[in-house]
């Protein structure tokens, strides 16, 4: 029997395309994963249609806007023997999903003058609409560890991340912490394997891989309020859909 | 007759076209925007000042620099913050490494194949692996560039109002420098590969619009200026460029006196060329154009040459920073208040423009954002309104395959247009 590469597709919603340059960005690397598979669609380096046939893996970025959006979300999700889900966005609402904290579906009055005609709904997460088998947190995803679990996803496996803080990897790059020296930073309550990019270049984690299994709300939460305002929390908390999470997981501890 | 495409691939967002041919005579070319609407002017209102340059870069996945960037000068124009020159220089070296990889990933990886008559970069790949191998590296020197200053390529992190979070590693910076000689040739031999190619015949008038500064090819910082001869500083620009917005579009499409405009590498040269470093000013000067050009396939050429311009800058600037003390970049102390501030940067697209109101505490109050491609995606359809008649009796395939062509050689971003 012939032994025939994966198929995977990869599809973007409404989105900056980020988590898709992350991989592209990895460069020679990235051809040679594009090498092990056939691609049946990745509009970002190629033209032709492709039939809609099943696939082994369907990759989606960004947040389901628009109707389209949703359709191309259903269909991908039923092409698709393992459906992989890329960054922030998809996975917890994005930035968009800060309209759902302010004034929601108003806030388009601040943008546009006619809006009739133009999808405006509450933003919700790729896995309201479809059932999502695996996670690449961030934004924009790592693309060190797109390469390090596509492997088993292409087998078929569905990998598990380490249940472990941004705190592990922002202390083996040997940075100081930035709680010690009094500044807010989420890094405890949120899962690693981004290699701490943010506390490296001197900003506090802000949560956009999303909360650990067993990140503690409560603690990290009264830990932070010598060192930010509760409103400062919450708008912080906003940036990367984390506030929904949290109010959620807090509940759980209750 | 309905000339319609679905979707067009190998551009940043989703859009389709559709244009409507009656007896020979076009009567509308339309690019349409399928890409859904995030509402990032209206979620900045009510946001701390600090978080506006964070959200705001998530804009564009491909440009989040020069939306960084942008949007912090607009925020220390109002507070009236004042940053080091140090700092100016380092930003105008994130910058330039902005340009530096987007174009080389249009160039290379989003247009060319349009011209070798190939619809995947696959085969593109494999027909050419040597200048494959060129074009990846000469976006890693832009790419590293940014990842050494601003921590991370996709929405860089060390930038803030007043400076910088952090001062780059001098060593890192070194092997900058160590490396721009390479990233030149590599460039200088792509440059060579372009000139083989075959660029259709085309022109139409239209006034390019960039920023312009004496003695210098302008990015970061200059006035207004046109072929038309308006010159104008920044803050007079929501004044002169006015946004237009129909009933079920997303795009806000602006214009001019009226009348659309260009503006990116192909507006700049048109303006700015006098001012090129001599790498580039050589590699313009044997392509052996003639000035003004209005053949909107030539922005792939200019934006090659900005490429070489921008490599050789960076490592001009590079250099003067570490003669200086780049701990000068870390942002001192500064006060928060009231005000309006505007500011305009050269995007790889073209002049991007943010307008920012904060409050004394230093919460938005309003934000205006004014992206390149939502600039130009109305001249786009009267170059192309101008162009289907040269394409119009060609077998259908290939004519869908000349229009995507024409659409991408503009390098329109639909998620900056939208946003």
């Amino acid at each position: 029997m012939e032994n025939s590469k994966p198929k995977v597709a990869i599809v973007s919603l409404t989105s900056c395309e980020g988590c898709q340059f992350a991989l592209l960005d990895l460069g020679e690397r990235f051809l040679d994963f594009v090498s092990k598979i056939e691609m049946v669609d990745f509009r970002l380096l190629e033209d032709e249609e492709d039939d809609g046939g099943k696939i082994d893996i369907g990759i989606v970025e960004g947040t389901p806007i628009t109707d389209a959006n949703i359709e191309t979300l259903k269909k991908l999700r039923e092409r698709s023997k393992t459906l992989v889900v890329l960054g922030n966005c998809a996975a917890m609402g994005g930035i968009p999903e800060i309209k759902n904290y302010q004034e929601g579906k108003n806030t388009i009055k601040h943008v546009y003058k006619y809006i009739q005609g133009i999808d405006n709904p509450e933003v919700k997460e790729v896995d309201n609409f479809v059932k999502v088998d695996f996670i690449f947190r961030g934004c924009p995803i790592n693309g060190e560890e797109f390469l390090k679990f596509m492997p088993d996803i292409l087998a078929g496996k569905i990998p598990e991340l380490p249940d472990q803080a941004v705190c592990v990897e922002c202390k083996a790059r040997g940075n100081r912490c930035l709680l010690l020296d009094n500044k807010p930073c989420f890094g405890p309550m949120i899962q690693g394997g981004c290699n701490a990019p943010c506390p490296t270049a001197g900003m506090m984690c802000q949560g956009c891989r999303g909360l650990r299994p067993t990140a503690n709300v409560k603690a990290t939460k009264k830990m932070l309020k010598a060192k930010m305002t509760d409103e400062e929390f919450e708008n912080t908390s906003e940036i990367f859909g984390l506030r929904d999470d949290l109010e959620a997981k807090e509940k759980l501890e209750k | 007759m309905e000339i319609k495409i679905n979707h067009i691939a190998k551009m940043e967002g989703h859009a389709g076209f559709m244009a409507s041919v009656l007896q020979g005579d076009v009567k509308s070319a339309k690019i349409e925007v399928q890409e859904g609407m995030r509402l990032i002017e209206g979620i900045l209102i009510g946001r701390h000042y600090k978080d506006a340059p964070i959200i705001a870069q998530r804009i564009c996945g491909i440009c989040p620099v020069v939306h960084n960037l942008t949007c912090i000068k607009a925020l220390e124009k109002a507070m009236d913050v004042k940053v080091t020159e140090e700092t100016k220089k380092l930003r105008d070296v994130m910058e330039l490494a902005q340009i530096i990889h987007s174009h080389a990933l249009h160039l290379f990886f989003l247009s060319l194949a349009d011209f070798l008559d190939m619809d995947n970069d696959i085969k593109l790949i494999n027909t050419y692996p040597e200048e494959t191998k060129k074009a990846i590296r000469v976006r890693e020197f832009g790419m590293s560039i940014i990842k050494t200053i601003g921590g991370r390529v996709v929405h860089p992190i060390s930038n803030e109002v007043g400076g910088f979070k952090k001062a780059p590693n001098e060593d890192e910076l070194r092997g900058i420098i160590e490396k721009s000689g390479s990233a030149l040739e590599d460039a200088l031999a792509l440059g060579e590969f372009f000139k083989k190619i075959k660029i259709p015949d085309f022109s139409r008038e239209t006034e390019y619009v960039a920023l312009s500064k004496k003695g210098t090819y302008a990015i970061c910082d200059g006035d207004i200026i046109s072929s038309k001869g308006l010159n104008i500083p920044v803050e007079k620009f929501e004044s002169n460029f006015h946004e237009l917005q129909k009933q079920n579009e997303v795009v806000k499409k602006v214009e001019h006196n009226g009348e659309s405009y260009m503006v990116g590498a192909i507006a700049r040269m048109n303006l700015n060329r006098d001012r090129l470093n001599p790498e580039a000013h050589k590699y313009l000067e044997s392509l052996d154009l003639t000035f003004p050009d209005y053949n909107p396939f030539h922005n792939i050429f200019f934006q090659m040459v900005e490429v070489i311009h921008c490599i050789e800058q960076a490592k001009k600037i590079i250099n003067e920073l570490l003669h200086a003390d780049l701990n000068e970049v870390v942002t001192k102390e500064y006060k928060v208040k009231e005000g309006v501030g505007v500011a305009a940067v050269e995007a790889p697209r073209g002049t991007l423009y943010y307008h920012i109101d904060i409050d004394a505490k230093g919460y938005v109050k309003n934000a205006n954002i004014i992206t390149p491609t939502a600039q130009f995606l109305a001249n786009l359809e009267d170059d192309i309104k101008e162009y289907i008649p040269e394409v119009m009796n060609l077998d259908e395939k290939i004519r869908e395959r000349k229009l995507r062509a024409f659409i991408r050689a503009y390098d329109p971003c639909i998620s900056c247009a939208v946003h």
